[in-house]
């Protein structure tokens, strides 16, 4: 079943429904309660206090019902994950490992090579220091092409200058996953089994070790089809950049504990082995959506996140290892920040939207339906402290919040313990980053309205001058 | 918001929605709504600050029946 322009009306009902059933349970129980008390502290200072707390038994049940759906979603992934790791069928899940493994016994295909594709759309200035830490990487690739497409600048100087190949697109009007899309149609015949492509933005620098490891793990393992990036934020850009850079050590951290299990290879640098691009290719417009023939679907806003569900989808094994890391640039500003979240945030959901509830998509409907709640869970919670501002006189503490404010004070800052000091203290605060996450919240809802309406989607294109000033464009 | 009068007691000026409304039930199922979700999440907060738990990794066994490696003689599994 596949929901197209319905899918935001989808996740926002059947949210808003859990959260109107939570509402109407709360109405039908009891809920006063003696008000405020004071007290004195110090021999000197009187202070107001306000014991309201929901009852226990209805704590316990929110703690219980919290966990237990974290935890069915887990193990839910996990089972997919491991009926798609042992699934024999050929032609539905064709990048299986049993599979692959079957296809590639006994025979050596040479030793991992690595072919960086580096698609670029007027990067003069930010390009050079993207080859340049490609060449420095401790195993160097064997090739590099620069996918040049529609560029007025120097791009194809630049390329040249630093030892790079280029290629560039003709006629593309699908922006950067058409210009792929004809460069892999030229690049992938000559590739062998081992011979992996590497697709990279060009606004982005490799750690030093990320090939290396790369490599090292697609040696040991044949049936691993992708070896994606970890990325974090760039320095700079005031809080605005401190509140990304939080969001990816954040993610990065949740990576890790999933053991590297990947939730989307990154756009800005993963590596496939060339069975898995060209497998995606063949089952676009049978097995998965798109175009048969075309790498990246050119109707995706996020290519890089529906090409990750169509490998899942095709059973593919792929990992995010912690020695992959890369930094990636940071949004300057609220308004580039606005329009990159939305392009990622409609692209999430029409993709889901796209494949239809199908066991591999599971876990990306499991985080659309959370993002939804927290509309209403959030919103909820701002509309209760503006109440209470606007209505109370006096300061009244409330134990109760004081104790849950703890609590996500500590998870704030243990998760984000990675980032360095300013990050920690960003955390500690709490509500910067709540007004941040309301932000995002209304990015969701924003990509729901768009969908929903049928609105056009456009795909901003961030400058990069040779000031290092970045404007955004229509490209 | 600066607080105003005595030491003992911190009132602020004025007050823009009637006091009363703190008192109604509407306010109290709002809030009561938010605690829970606010505990639901607080739940999902402790969790990811404790170490995550693989517990199929405790069973599963660490070897494999057949080498994966791209050397068919499985050269580069001892490297792992």
């Amino acid at each position: 079943m596949r929901f197209q322009r319905l899918i935001g009306l989808v996740i926002m009902g059947v949210t808003g429904l859990a959260a109107l059933l939570l509402w109407i349970g709360v109405s039908a129980t009891d809920t006063s309660h003696q008000r405020v008390h004071h007290g004195v502290l110090f021999g000197v200072w009187r202070v107001f206090y306000d014991t309201a707390a929901p009852p226990w038994p209805q704590l316990f049940i929110a703690v219980g019902v919290a966990l237990l759906l974290a935890l069915s979603v887990a193990v839910l992934e996990r089972r997919i994950a491991t009926r798609y790791r042992r699934s024999e069928n050929v032609d539905v899940t064709p990048l299986s490992p049993k599979v692959v493994m079957a296809a590639t016994r006994g025979v050596f295909h040479g030793e991992v090579t690595v072919t960086v594709l580096v698609p670029a759309h007027n990067e003069e200035a930010s390009l050079g220091a993207t080859l340049t830490s490609l060449w420095e990487q401790s195993v160097a690739p064997t090739r590099i092409v620069v996918v040049a497409d529609n560029c007025t600048d120097r791009t194809v100087e630049v390329a040249h200058a630093h030892g790079a190949e280029v290629f560039e697109s003709v006629e593309n009007t699908h922006k950067k996953g058409g210009a792929l899309n004809q460069a892999l149609r030229w690049l992938l015949p000559g590739q062998g089994e081992n011979d992996t492509v590497m697709v990279m933005d060009a606004d982005t620098a490799l750690d030093p070790g990320f090939l290396e490891a790369a490599v090292r793990r697609l040696t040991h393992d044949r049936a691993l089809m992708a070896v994606g990036g970890l990325f974090y934020g760039e320095p700079g850009h005031g809080l605005i950049g401190q509140f990304q850079r939080n969001e990816y050590v954040r993610y990065g951290r949740e990576i890790r504990r999933r053991r590297g299990r990947v939730f989307v290879l990154t756009g800005t640098a993963s590596i496939f082995r060339p069975r898995a691009l060209r497998t995606v290719a063949a089952a676009r417009g049978s097995i998965i959506p798109g175009v048969q023939g075309d790498v990246y679907d050119t109707a995706a806003l996020t290519e890089d996140n529906e090409l990750t569900i169509a490998l899942k989808s095709l059973g593919a094994l792929m990992i995010s290892p912690d020695e992959c890391t890369v930094v990636t640039e940071l949004m300057p500003s609220w308004r580039t920040l606005w329009n990159q979240r939305l392009r990622w945030q409609r692209g999430a959901l029409e993709n889901v939207g796209a494949y239809g509830i199908t066991p591999q998509t599971s876990r990306y409907w499991a985080q659309q339906l959370g993002l939804g709640y927290g509309v209403f869970a959030l919103t909820s919670y701002f509309v209760l402290i503006l109440l209470m501002l606007l209505a109370t006189d006096a300061w009244i503490w409330f134990p109760f919040w004081i104790g849950l404010g703890l609590v996500f004070m500590v998870e704030r800052v243990v998760t984000v313990w990675r980032g360095g000091w300013k990050a920690r203290l960003l955390a500690m605060t709490i509500f910067p980053e709540l007004f941040f996450d309301f932000f995002l919240d209304l990015v969701f809802v924003k990509g729901v309205i768009d969908i929903s309406l049928g609105r056009q989607a456009a795909w901003k294109h961030i400058e990069h001058t040779s000031s290092g000033v970045l404007e955004e464009a229509e490209p | 918001m600066i607080p105003t009068g005595s030491i003992d007691v911190l009132v602020f000026g004025h007050h823009l929605l009637p006091p009363s409304w703190l008192h109604s039930t509407g306010y109290d199922v709002l809030m009561i709504f938010v605690a829970i979700n606010t505990v639901m999440y607080a739940a999902l907060s402790v969790a990811k600050v404790l170490p995550a738990l693989h517990p199929t990794e405790w069973f599963t066994r660490r070897r494999r029946s057949e080498t994966r490696s791209i050397y068919p003689d499985g050269s580069s599994d001892q490297q792992e």
